[in-house]
């Protein structure tokens, strides 16, 4: 069984209160960075620990951290990304409702770092009963001298405050939800100027994910080049994994990203394999933005090898026979499940979430949707799926924001590696209203296809 | 006329508060929210222009925030609003029949309210609680692992309530 | 960084020196011709305006002399600012040309193709780009969107349907009047431009929004269905106004003044905004001190009609003996002698409307 760090005390009775999670050696992090380091020393020490942005892109944090701009008399402000919406993860809300002081402990050092007296969480509308939990748990740590004014009597001062977004996906990126935290629509600005430089109110900011923040507790309370001893090459430290889709036991697990995918499917302690006996078909290992691949290549890369669930291993192979860890909301589809179906869905969620600013986002993802639906419907043509492939091409890398590319991406993937079930849905269209195409041979995990 | 009660107004500046001086419009979310709240479960014109009186802003930036967001009803909705998510792993998991039995037991489609004023049945994007698929937010919490006797149940819950409140 | 460094930038394999923080766009702009990206929705008089609509996506194919690594995906040219060593690729990129391609077709997937009843056709800037940059025909087998109509009041009509979503009006409404009443309401493929409300648009300066919209989605209600812009004839006039600068262009069909705009330069942006008063209620030649003809110098369809433009409308001031190098030219035959059509005395610019057949009949003599 592999290492916790975040997620080792989630489930200790009253861990949400401050006194007992203080009891569990909660806020040492706080005093140790506040009292005896210098916040260009919390910044190395995160640099050396190779922690890599939780929230879908993997960069890594120390080094966003050293971008920030220091112009004199201009306060800078770290901004907390709860804004979960990626489909598929879920790890950010299983964090804030189980174990909120966790985040607050890691805001209030990286706010030291960062040197942000007033730091913001911004947490997606619809999950509107956690702002009440990270707010007592504000509460908590300012009545015990964790928060507030001259902070253990530091001299440092920090406030933070949670604001809740209002149902837009797009927010999600960072710019879009600076907009969005500054009472604006969630239209992502266009770059440069980054966060960085000009973020809120034309400050510099920080914008990092709910997990990478959390992350930097572990990392001031171990050092991180302990952390950075955790995992394996470029993945270091632990990485939490929403699972769901047809498995037995879908939720949030903290895994070490050493193990192998295969593991992480079929062992009791993870996924408890797929649901109702049925096989694996396919995966979508990194929230729904990234490439789905079939049961071989998910299981093993395309050299054969055995795929492991961690940053490299995941992206083995580009786009061609690999994905990404993104997020880590971990979707699995059974042999009953049908990808073109799972497809349009997720089409139609980009479409929705399109902020609708630029033109191949606003126009490519409609059209996308339209001509899944009619190739799910059994109404389409197999010309309608190089027309896909091609609209998918040309909004992929042409727009504002990722939004554009996390649209492209799913519908890329599944014609590349599924493109016989697509003109299965064209050459037998009444047939595939009735039932499913099945596995073919995606259940094979030594074959792969040329 | 809409109007914030004095503790509502408290809380007003409470949250204007949070943000440097001058910044108030930052507050314009969380504003909605509570008007939402306060005022029928949707913002209409009216308590719009109110909230941009409060922020000292333009309506229009309130109206072009508020049509932005899938949480705020620019139209009113039944007292009881599921939102049942419909997005990839939720549909793996059956969401469709759910809306579908929702829809048939309450007879009406997505997007409709009952004529009795009770229910409005919305399909939303995915709400960031897949592995406990299928589920649909009903007012603040989230009702998860539907079930058709699960949703027997809630529309029973809501049934009864209003009968209480009235 | 003062304002006086220079940053050396190549576009297209053309050089040019210009003031660092310029715009790859703006400098394209400078070398001029089909260097120049097209933009749909930046515009250089409206602050913030830019990066929306994509149509000026080029390659940067060496960053700077410093760091000389090509930039990983194209690039909005209207908002990103040049660096010194740049190489730019526009035309002369393959993969420019197609991710072009491909936003024009976005951009006409959901637009009506009503250009014979739009008032904007001849001067519309995506038709423009849609016949330099876009294919034939759509591919798109959908019905188009449509939305509710909304009414702006007397002077501006709005046809959502056609709207492109430049958001160049916005910037407009917000920098011009002061206080914006108009938005983008919704979200993605649904968000429209609308007051909300239904609400009349009532500001000195609300009608130059017409002037900014590149397409027909916002249109000039006193001018609406009079005539095609084709048929008019441009003139620069002014008046004493008391509240803008009172420089126009009329266009006028004989005496008759049609509308009134503002002057455009040659990238079809404003150069000074006008008024509502100049643009909607002074329709009548007497209002006016007419200077005398407006130059199109774009290659639209106004300039093809008309005056001086840069497609084949420049009159050589060279003689005919100068370019023969003293050569005598053999004439064969004068044409006004052998066409009926061609008849010297008859000035084209002093007939009412467009000329007919029967104004060239010796018979009407």
């Amino acid at each position: 069984m592999g290492r916790k760090l975040l997620l080792e005390k989630a489930h200790v009775e009253g861990i949400r209160s401050f006194e007992v999670y203080r009891r569990e050696g909660g806020y040492r992090s706080v005093e140790k960075a506040l009292k005896t380091m210098s916040p260009e020393e919390i910044v190395e020490e995160v640099k050396k620990s190779g922690l890599r942005g939780r929230g879908g892109a993997g960069f890594p944090a120390g080094m966003k951290w050293s971008f920030i701009a220091k112009p004199e008399g201009v306060p800078r402000h770290l901004v907390c990304n709860a804004d979960e919406s990626e489909p598929g993860t879920f790890k950010d809300r299983y964090l804030m409702e189980f174990i909120p002081h966790l985040l607050i402990e890691g805001l209030i050092v990286s706010s030291f770092a960062l040197g942000s007296n007033a730091t913001y969480i911004y947490i997606r509308g619809e999950y509107a009963w956690i702002p009440d939990i990270l707010e007592e748990a504000i509460a908590e740590a300012k009545a015990n001298g964790f928060l507030g004014k001259n902070i253990l009597g530091t001299g440092f001062d920090c406030e933070i405050y949670v604001q809740r977004g209002a149902g837009a996906y797009i927010c999600g990126e960072e710019t879009a939800l600076i907009e969005s935290l500054e009472g604006k629509r969630g239209n992502p600005r266009i770059k440069p100027p980054f966060p960085a430089i000009k973020g809120v109110w034309g400050r510099p900011t920080v914008v990092n994910n709910v997990e990478t923040l959390a992350s930097v507790v572990p990392i001031i309370n171990e050092g991180g080049e302990e952390y950075a001893k955790i995992g394996v090459g470029k993945s270091t430290g632990t990485k939490l994994i929403s699972a769901c889709g047809n498995i037995n036991k879908p939720g949030v697990f903290e895994i070490d990203m050493t193990i192998s995918v295969e593991e992480f499917i079929y062992s009791d302690e993870y996924c408890g394999g797929i649901a109702n006996g049925k096989r694996l078909k396919a995966c979508i290992p990194g929230g729904s933005s990234v490439p789905i691949l079939p049961a071989n290549l998910m299981l093993k890369t395309a050299k054969g090898e055995t795929r492991y669930m961690n940053y490299e291993s995941l992206s083995d192979g580009g786009f061609a026979t690999g994905s990404m860890m993104g997020s880590g909301g971990f979707i699995v589809l059974d042999e009953d499940q049908c990808v073109v179906r799972n497809t349009y869905s997720l089409a139609r969620f980009y479409r929705h979430e399109s902020c609708g600013q630029c033109s191949p986002c606003r126009e490519g993802t409609g059209w996308m949707e339209k001509l899944l639906y009619r190739l799910e419907k059994g109404e389409g043509k197999s010309s309608d799926i190089d027309l896909l492939w091609d609209i998918q091409r040309k909004i992929e890398g042409n727009t504002i924001c990722p939004l554009g590319d996390a649209a492209a991406w799913p519908v890329a993937a599944a014609i590349r590696h599924f493109r016989d079930e697509f003109e299965w849905h064209v050459s037998h269209a009444a047939e595939a209203q009735t039932r499913n195409f099945g596995l073919a041979h995606y259940s094979d995990p030594i074959h792969v296809p040329a | 006329m809409v109007q914030f009660s004095e503790a509502q107004m408290a809380k007003v500046n409470q949250i204007i508060a949070r943000y440097p001086e001058g910044k108030q419009k930052s507050a314009l979310l969380p504003l909605l929210h509570l008007a939402q709240d306060s005022f029928g479960g949707w913002l209409s014109a009216e308590t719009m222009d109110y909230v941009a009186e409060l922020l000292q802003i333009t309506p229009i930036e309130v109206y072009e925030v508020a049509t932005f967001y899938s949480m705020y009803n620019t139209k009113p909705v039944g007292k009881y609003l599921f939102e049942v998510c419909q997005t990839g792993p939720c549909m793996l998991n059956g969401s469709d029949n759910i809306i579908d039995y929702i829809g048939k037991t309450l007879g009406i489609k997505p997007g409709e309210t009952t004529t009795d004023g009770l229910f409005t049945l919305k399909t939303v994007e995915c709400l960031g609680a897949c592995g406990y698929a299928p589920m649909m937010q009903l007012g603040k919490h989230y009702r998860e692992h539907l079930t058709k006797e699960k949703v027997d149940a809630i529309i029973a819950e809501c049934r009864s309530a209003a009968a209480a409140n009235n | 960084m003062s304002d006086t460094t220079l940053f050396k930038v190549t576009i297209d394999n053309i050089s040019i020196d210009v003031p660092a923080g310029t715009t790859i766009l703006n400098a394209a702009r400078m070398i001029g011709g089909d260097v120049a990206p097209p933009a749909m929705c930046y515009y250089s008089k409206l602050e913030g305006s830019g990066g929306k609509c994509r149509t000026c996506l080029v390659e940067v194919s060496k960053g700077s002399e410093k760091d000389p690594r090509p930039m990983p995906k194209l690039v909005a040219s209207c908002r990103t600012t040049v660096m010194d060593g740049m190489e730019v690729k526009n035309i002369t990129s393959p993969k420019v040309v197609d991710a072009r391609a491909g936003v024009v077709e976005f951009l006409l997937l959901n637009h009506p193709l009503d250009c014979p009843i739009c008032d904007q056709a001849g001067e519309c800037h995506l038709q423009d780009l849609s016949y330099e940059h876009g294919k034939e025909g759509t591919r798109y087998e959908f019905q188009r969107r449509t939305f509710k109509k909304h009414d702006l009041g007397k002077y501006i009509q709005l046809h959502m349907t056609r709207c492109i979503l430049c958001y160049r009006c916005v910037f407009a409404a917000d920098q011009l009047t002061g206080k914006r009443e108009h938005g983008i309401l919704d979200r993605g493929d649904h968000s429209e431009i609308a007051t909300m409300i239904e609400k009349n648009l009532q500001n000195d300066f609300i009608g130059n929004v017409i002037d900014v919209c590149p397409v027909g989605a916002l249109t000039d209600k006193t001018f609406r269905f009079k005539n095609r812009v084709w048929f008019l004839k441009p003139m620069n006039a002014h008046r004493d106004c008391p509240t803008c600068s009172g420089k126009v262009t009329l266009w006028n069909r004989g005496e008759e003044v049609f509308r009134v705009t503002a002057r455009k330069d040659q990238w079809g942006e404003v150069e000074d905004w006008i008024c509502n008063e100049c643009r909607f209620e002074k329709k009548q030649s007497s209002d006016w001190t007419i200077e005398g003809p407006r130059l199109i110098d774009r290659h639209s369809v106004i300039s093809q009609g008309h005056y001086a433009g840069t497609v084949g409308t420049h009159m050589p001031t060279e003689t005919i003996e100068a370019v023969l190098n003293g050569r005598k030219p053999k004439l064969l035959m004068d044409i006004h002698e052998v066409s009926e059509v061609n008849r010297p005395k008859i000035e084209l610019s002093k007939i009412n409307g467009p000329a007919h057949s029967n104004n060239f009949n010796p018979d009407n003599d």
